[in-house]
């Protein structure tokens, strides 16, 4: 059975539609693959000398013992936003006898697999042969090396728990935040019981027991977590939530543009993708804080610059990035009815303007690091709404990638987004506030770069009509082919 | 109203499509037949510009349709579910569809209100988001939305297809009305011969991208379909 299993899935993998078109990306992401699993080898094998150089009174594996919670917290993290929980077409399975048990133990056995269980192995892997070649006895670093493993695929399926219910995830997170809280403050120092609790795990190798017992039962905690869920009534009727019409009839003072901003609103309130970008975009506000900060930034103000357009220009960015991209399910409903391109742009225009807006409202709080920064978000926020808009829409408007709209990505979910057009056009929103700070900034002086940057987008609102006709004509030479490509299934 | 010359559609070397003359006169009711493969759901998506032919092209009132954008006012279609947009609710779909059309809330109220025996009470009032209503009440939204804005040629592909005999039967006496009474051309393609006859008074068979048969609907008509699709000679 499990042979068949494997054949389907290796097939779903092979006949993907992303993994079919973009041999790029295919070669960027074997790339990235071969790169993080090399830094790891390396991490792996410099990490005895590292921390023999660094703490030269402790005996390396001790103080790797001690740090090793850092690792798996950070582990935890990367895997709750990128690791994909394996799912399987199970409706088709549910009518061929085939053993449910068997179904489920596939499933959680394939985790298994996962690269992220890999990367912990190729850290710690060459880091054992190194001590087994200085000398450390065979027996505990073997086993510790096994516990390790063990404790990978421990977070491996308490992920897995995390992501599928809520309970567990407000359990684990609240544990996480108050232990980081008492770390931080010094109340009560976490990481050293946890440091001496893996290092006890070198000392007696008899203590694998433990990690291999939490394992087992981890697994058949995830065993039946699926087992009752899988049910016929959860995969195939979805719930179905009670909604009211919403009434936006006060959005029709916009005139024409009306019919489109009421559409956008709904589109961002009622789906899951949009959604997560607004999520998402709101993460942008803080993106200021890594730079203002830092002092080595304060002597290069054209980072400043970028930095202070990431600031409010989040949503702009996340949300523009994907502008017919957001309409694809009803793309053929949209070019057959009577309508203006223009309009159509110039509402989504409208949206990412006030979402500029607002969330330079938000930075408010960025004045406690001077009238200096904030005018350059003043000035970065006028360059998103009359620049960086047009090109991040024109971007959009080369980006041919159907979304599901009531799905949420996971990052690598959808890797036909990230093209080489798309990584041209990513380059002008980077170096165009830049430049325009930076150039003026060197020969005249702080101000004449803030007014620059300010003026650029004062000419782009000026220029709209201009802009908005160039992407137009965009959008009119590719209809035929966006309509097609929007028509494939994912 | 819609005449199409010496058009065709290929794939690569593949020809789905290949009509060198066809014409539709105004306030015409007309069935397109067809196995699967047949090309219908080509000359409508061709029709609709949302496909470019490969040769020859289609007037619709006078307007070329893959030049101009004339001819979207006063033209309306249903063809599958990528017509619907599924985190409206039915009345702000009908709405939403009504502004682009140049309708006002109140004649889109009027227009549907007539449809209620149509809807049998499952599409207005539900408090239900498209997507999460069934394929036969999503179909009955998208063929009420495509009579919104005093349309004059209404294209339908398979509308029959997922309703319920009740529907199926009240679908069959909307259609009659609107080119019946009102003028309007209707296009409308399907597998079932017996609605398709009862509907329609023209049926053009296609078979591999070509026009076969064009009958004008009799008493005859059903048989000699019957006889044409079970591959008898007639």
């Amino acid at each position: 059975m499990v042979k068949q299993f494997i054949s389907l899935e290796w097939k779903q993998f092979l006949r993907a539609s992303y993994f079919q078109k973009g041999l790029a990306i295919k070669i960027l992401l074997i790339l990235a693959a071969i790169y993080f699993g090399g830094i790891a080898i390396f991490m792996g094998i410099g990490l005895y000398f590292i921390f023999k150089k660094t703490i030269p009174e402790v005996d390396p594996i001790v103080s790797v013992n001690n740090y090793l919670i850092y690792w798996f917290l950070f582990e935890m993290l990367i895997r709750y936003f990128m690791q994909q929980l394996p799912v399987m077409n199970v409706k088709p399975l549910m009518t061929i006898p085939i053993k449910r048990n068997t179904v489920i133990h596939y499933l959680l056995g394939k985790t298994t697999l996962s690269f992220f269980n890999f990367l912990s192995f190729f850290l710690f892997f060459p880091f054992a042969i190194v001590l087994l070649v200085k000398g450390y006895p065979i027996l505990n670093v073997g086993l510790w090396f096994i516990a390790i493993i063990f404790m990978t695929l421990n977070i491996n399926y308490l992920n897995f728990l995390v992501n599928k219910s809520n309970v567990v995830f407000y359990a684990i997170a609240v544990i996480l935040f108050a232990s980081i809280g008492l770390e931080y403050y010094d109340v009560f120092k976490i990481s050293e019981p946890i440091g001496i609790a893996f290092n006890a795990l070198y000392n007696y190798p008899f203590l694998i027991i433990v990690p291999i017992l939490l394992a087992i039962s981890l697994y058949y905690i995830n065993f039946k977590y699926i087992k009752s869920g899988f049910y016929l009534d959860d995969a195939v009727s979805k719930k179905i939530k009670e909604v009211n019409a919403t009434d936006l009839s006060w959005m029709n003072r916009f005139g024409s543009i009306a019919p489109f901003l009421k559409n956008d609103m709904k589109l961002i309130w009622r789906n899951a993708r949009p959604k997560q970008v607004m999520m998402m975009s709101f993460l942008f506000l803080f993106y200021g804080l890594i730079f203002y900060t830092q002092e080595t930034y304060k002597q290069m103000p054209a980072f400043l610059a970028f930095a202070s357009m990431f600031v409010t220009g989040g949503f702009l960015m996340t949300f523009g990035q994907l502008v017919p991209s957001w309409d694809s399910e009803y793309y053929k409903l949209l070019m057959s009815q009577n309508i203006p391109y223009k309009k159509y742009l110039e509402s989504k225009w409208c949206l990412m303007a006030v979402a500029v807006a607002i969330s330079f409202v938000l930075s408010t709080p960025y004045l406690y690091f001077g009238w200096k920064i904030f005018g350059m978000i003043a000035a970065g926020a006028l360059f998103n709404i009359g620049l960086n808009s047009f090109i991040t829409l024109f971007g959009g408007a080369l980006n041919r990638v159907p979304i599901e709209l009531n799905v949420k990505a996971k990052a690598f979910s959808n890797t036909n987004g990230f093209n080489p057009t798309q990584m041209l056009i990513a380059l002008p929103k980077f170096l165009l506030p830049m430049g325009l700070f930076y150039i003026p900034y060197k020969l005249v002086n702080f101000e004449a770069g803030l007014i620059v940057l300010a003026l650029s987008g004062v000419v782009g609102i000026v220029f709209k009509g201009f802009f908005l006709k160039k992407i137009e004509q965009v959008y009119q030479t590719g209809k035929y082919k966006t309509v097609a490509a929007f028509g494939e299934k994912q | 109203m819609i005449v199409t010359s010496n058009l065709s559609k290929k794939y690569n070397d593949n020809q789905v499509l290949s009509i060198d003359h066809l014409e539709i006169p105004k306030g015409q009711s007309f069935g397109l037949v067809g196995n699967n493969g047949a090309g219908k759901t080509t000359y409508f998506s061709l029709l609709l510009d949302l496909i470019q032919p490969t040769t020859g092209h289609i007037k619709n009132n006078e307007v070329l349709v893959h030049e101009s954008e004339d001819w979207k006012p006063f033209t309306s279609a249903f063809i599958d579910e990528s017509f619907l947009i599924g985190y409206l609710t039915a009345e702000e779909y009908f709405y939403f569809i009504g502004e682009l059309r140049g309708q006002n809330k109140s004649d889109v109220d009027a227009l549907v209100s007539q449809f209620e025996d149509f809807f049998h009470g499952e599409i207005l009032g539900q408090k239900k988001y498209l997507r999460d209503l069934s394929k036969g009440n999503q179909k009955k939204a998208g063929i009420v939305a495509a009579l919104i804005g005093n349309p004059e040629v209404i294209i339908l592909d398979e509308p029959f297809a997922n309703l319920d005999p009740t529907t199926q039967i009240r679908l069959k006496g909307i259609i009659k009305n609107l080119a019946e009474t009102k003028g309007i051309t209707v296009l409308i393609s399907s597998h079932d011969l017996l609605h398709v006859t009862d509907v329609c008074e023209r049926i053009v068979v296609l078979e591999k991208g070509e026009i076969v048969k064009d009958l004008k609907t009799s008493a005859e008509t059903l048989k000699e379909l019957e006889a044409h699709f079970s591959g008898e000679a007639v």
